[in-house]
């Protein structure tokens, strides 16, 4: 038997304004202070698409290597939340605005975790739609509070094929999916402050049959959490199959302190979410600057190819470059891109020294990142400098001073 | 003359002569709105504010500095448009004491014009029905209940046997048509402009959809539901129009207007113009006296030498029934918001959230909500979706087509009756159910909001009851401006008399129109 994992992700739409109406995108603010009278739902309010949502979408849809669809559409996803003001909330169910792409992630596997490990997995689609507020269950006072702050900011959803069978191989995938997010400047993706939500619809089965009953897991708020609960997960499943029971169809929350899923409390009945197309948003459309219809706005014009050519330098491009520009090694530069600030700190070593970068490149994986992972710091936080490891290393090519001597 | 039944043009001509001020003008609208209290026209009258808004018009005028033809003019709005720091309840009990902080775009663009408000107008709740009966304040009198002609043909019996407007913008038409109001705002989703402007003999105006602003407009459907212009005629609904349409940021289903001129035009040839005459209007249960009025006009249009023929709209019998089903479903959409947790109405039930969601919204919502509610749920589950809504909407598209086909033919305007009769009694109006009702009252109407069209009705004669008739006009999309020159034309040769009411001797001060007053209770 093996485990069969898919995700399904809401990244935060990093705008200065909501979906649909002009309220303030900020994480930590005073509750119920960042509502317009659209995110509470007052009535006779309507929609007004953010331009800047449909930018990201489209721009995280080309760096997924999307189909962007040049027509979507919005509908409603009707059930009763108190953190869904209106009832329902906006989605694009029917013709979401990106379809069909791909991500590719990587991996330090092997033996020694030293050894690339390259796959990717298919994006069913992206689609654009709206965030809920927040509950805060009073427990004491047997109520419940409300903040809809949230309520409305604009979400990319993303729904990966279950393609990928392991914890490992899905926290790789969202890292590099936070990477790009952040490249593009579409979403921070912050997992711990909810930026980035990841659930995971976990099964098991053999190979070759039909794919299992799977449970959603929820509540992960990290990379490596997410990878816990997908493989504890796995492995309850199998251990169920293997003594005769049944997977039940169920949504399962990760708690940290056991490192287990339980059974969500909340176990909704077969939802039947009513869908309706939204009758006060006409069709999505976005362009190619060849196409534009004439007699248009141009500040209501989203043209795909321009944000095609304004697509900043994405990580897997940087890697493949900076393998190119300085010699080094696939798995080095996988490093150097995904921790932070390490790039910039190579880069400037690199620069005022005279010593090879495949030199450099030693120095700074083995010993410098060595250490720091030691006493668990982060790049920014390393009390060797750039320079101060330059100068070491000028003093080494020199022969001032012997190898073993430096790493001290 | 009695100033309360002039026209805005010439009363906004005699506010700038200096024949009355603004404030004067009010203030007879307001004791005009006290007088005729009994007709439940009004849920809330804004008499102080109204009477600010007449000071600061009156001093425009004053230095000379008008905002425009309807700067000092009063007129009353709906309660179902959202208007600023004013109660707003969609005569419902869900919205009790809801006080939006916004104002509907229409209402805004009215005030920034210098109209005067004074007050909200009662409906049918959240404008379901063709009655203005079933709101939480009670239902709206016809103000032609105490006119002469009613009461004379009516014997004594007519006194106590008053007739409804028609719905569900019945207060409007109550307010325009009882000489309190010179224009009301209504709102139109299957001819709830239309319906109580011809039963209270008005000029109403259903514009094209998306032409003006829905936004601050409570919905109802919101693919079909537009603001509405009631008034007493056709270039008075012109100039409103004007005013009122355009492109909205905040409504994205606005298109732009089309460019040119708003007011009628001096030199209109009716010649130019093919009228079209529906065969499939001929509805079962229409009254022989709107019938006579039909042929009486369309002889009219011939004698004129305007081509008119007969066409063809062959989905219209599948019209009420697409209707219904996609008003439900959209309906049930729109009333989720009402759960009494962030504004309105909210029960005390408090066992769990689900509980309250319940208890509230049975509470607050009456059962014609209710009964569509639950009847656009159904339609809308999974299983149901394809058999009901997709269905709907595909013959929707084939009742616009006919249209289209029809107005591709030739055609300008088509011509048809606006309801099956005269204004029945609240006593026959009530022994159907809403449902009912509004099945068999819409036939002439929804139509043209399936097809987003823009339509008009026009009062032409007293009925053997001494009630009004009216026709509707039917236009082609964003020709709202050629179909109220029609409109006009029609309007001019119709001799359509002036309500006289009964005891009243043309002063607006004189004798009350009613012994009791009050509402007639819910």
């Amino acid at each position: 038997m093996v485990g069969v994992v898919g995700l399904e992700i809401h990244a935060q739409i990093n705008s200065l304004s909501k979906l649909f109406s002009g309220s303030q995108v900020k994480f930590l603010a005073p509750p119920n202070s960042l509502v317009s009278c659209f995110d509470a739902s007052l009535p006779g309010t309507l929609p007004v698409l953010n331009k800047r949502c449909v930018e990201a979408a489209v721009m995280t849809g080309l760096a997924l290597n999307c189909s962007i669809n040049r027509k979507s559409l919005f509908d409603r996803k009707h059930y009763f939340y108190a953190d869904m003001p209106a009832g329902y909330q906006i989605t694009q169910q029917r013709l979401p605005i990106a379809v069909d792409g791909t991500l590719t992630y990587s991996y330090l596997g092997g033996t020694k975790r030293n050894q690339m490990v390259t796959k990717s997995v298919r994006i069913k689609q992206i689609q654009l739609e709206q965030d809920s507020g927040k509950s805060l269950h009073d427990e004491p006072r047997n109520q419940t509070l409300i903040d809809l702050n949230r309520a409305g900011v604009g979400l990319m959803e993303l729904v990966m094929e279950p393609e990928m069978s392991c914890g490992e191989e899905a926290a790789a995938a969202v890292r590099e999916l936070q990477l790009i997010l952040q490249t593009l400047g579409t979403c921070w993706g912050n997992m711990a402050e909810g930026q980035l939500r990841v659930d995971a619809n976990v099964s098991v089965h053999v190979p070759g049959e039909p794919l299992g009953i799977r449970t959603e897991v929820k509540n992960i708020n990290s990379a490596r959490f997410l990878a816990r609960a997908i493989d504890y997960e796995i492995q309850r499943q199998m251990e169920l199959l293997e003594q005769g029971g049944i997977v039940q169809n169920e949504t399962r929350a990760y708690d940290q302190k056991s490192g287990t899923t339980l059974p969500m409390r909340d176990k909704e009945d077969f939802q039947d979410y009513r869908f309706m197309p939204e009758p006060n948003l006409p069709p999505l459309r976005v362009y190619d600057s060849a196409s534009v219809p004439a007699g248009l706005d141009p500040s209501q014009v989203v043209l795909v190819d321009q944000l095609q050519a304004g697509l900043p330098e994405l990580p897997s491009v940087r890697r493949d470059r900076l393998v190119q520009t300085y010699s080094i090694l696939p798995e080095h530069s996988f490093t150097l891109v995904n921790e932070d600030g390490l790039l910039d700190y190579f880069e400037s070593v690199v620069k005022s020294t005279k010593a090879e970068p495949k030199k450099v490149i030693g120095w700074v994986m083995k010993e410098l990142v060595g250490s720091l992972n030691q006493q668990n710091l982060q790049v920014s936080q390393s009390p060797v400098s750039s320079h101060a490891l330059a100068e070491l290393l000028a003093l080494l090519e020199a022969g001032s001073i012997s190898s073993s001597a430096a790493k001290r | 003359m009695n100033v309360l039944s002039l026209s805005i043009r010439e009363v906004s001509h005699a506010l700038r002569e200096g024949q009355l001020s603004p404030t004067e003008l009010c203030r007879k609208c307001l004791n005009r709105i006290k007088r005729t209290r009994h007709l439940n026209a009004y849920i809330t009258v804004t008499e102080e504010t109204a009477m600010r808004q007449a000071q600061e018009a009156e001093a425009r005028l004053q230095s000379g500095t008008p905002r425009g033809p309807l700067d000092g003019i009063p007129f009353a709005v709906k309660d179902n448009f959202c208007t600023k720091d004013i109660l707003t309840t969609c005569a419902s009990k869900m919205l009790q004491g809801y006080v939006p902080p916004f104002s509907a775009t229409v209402v805004q663009k009215l005030l920034d014009q210098g109209a005067v408000l004074l007050g909200k107008t009662n409906l049918d709740e959240f404008a379901m029905g063709a009655g203005s009966t079933d709101g939480a304040f009670g239902p709206v009198h016809n103000p032609w209940s105490d006119a002469e002609s009613y009461r004379q043909h009516g014997g004594p019996e007519a006194e106590s046997d008053w007739v409804i407007t028609g719905g569900s913008s019945g207060g409007s038409a109550a307010a325009v048509a009882s000489l309190s109001s010179y224009f009301a705002l209504g709102s139109d989703t299957g001819g709830s402009t239309r319906n109580p402007g011809a039963l209270c003999g008005l000029v109403a105006v259903k514009p094209t959809y998306g032409l003006l602003s829905r936004h601050g407009l409570i919905p109802l459907v919101n693919s079909m539901d537009v603001p509405g212009i009631m008034t007493r005629s056709a270039r008075d609904a012109a100039t409103i129009l004007g005013i009122l349409k355009g492109q909205d940021m905040l409504d994205a289903t606005t298109i732009p207007s089309p460019p040119g001129q708003t007011d009628l035009p001096e030199d209109f040839d009716i010649r130019q113009i093919t009228v079209g005459i529906p065969q499939e209007y001929h509805a079962p249960g229409l009254s022989r006296e709107t019938l006579r009025q039909w042929s009486r006009v369309t002889d009219l249009f011939e004698e004129a030498g305007v081509q008119v023929r007969e066409v063809s709209l062959p989905h219209t019998q599948f019209s009420i029934v697409c209707y219904h089903v996609l008003c439900c479903c959209e309906v049930a959409s729109n009333m989720a918001r009402f759960d009494g947790l962030e504004y309105g109405h909210r029960s005390p039930e408090s066992s769990s959230t689900e509980a309250m969601y319940a208890a509230t919204r049975h509470e607050g919502f009456n059962d014609v909500v209710r009964r569509r509610i639950l009847a656009g749920n159904y339609f809308l589950l999974k299983q149901n979706y394809e058999r009901y809504f997709v269905k709907a909407q595909q013959v929707r598209r084939l009742i616009a087509e006919d249209f289209t086909k029809v107005f591709s033919s030739g055609v300008d305007v088509l011509l048809t009756p606006t309801t099956l009769s005269d204004a029945a009694t609240y006593r026959d109006f009530i022994s159907e159910d809403n449902r009912t009702r509004s099945a068999q009252e819409d036939v002439f109407t929804q139509p043209a909001n399936m097809a987003g069209l823009p339509a008009v009705t026009v009062p032409t004669a007293l009925s053997s009851r001494g009630l009004p008739i009216s026709l509707q006009l039917i236009g082609q999309p964003l020709q709202d401006r050629k179909l109220l020159a029609v409109a006009h034309w029609m309007e001019q040769r119709m001799g359509f008399p002036q309500i006289r009411f009964h005891g009243d001797c043309g002063e607006e001060d004189g004798a009350p129109l009613a012994e009791t007053e009050g509402t007639a209770g819910p």
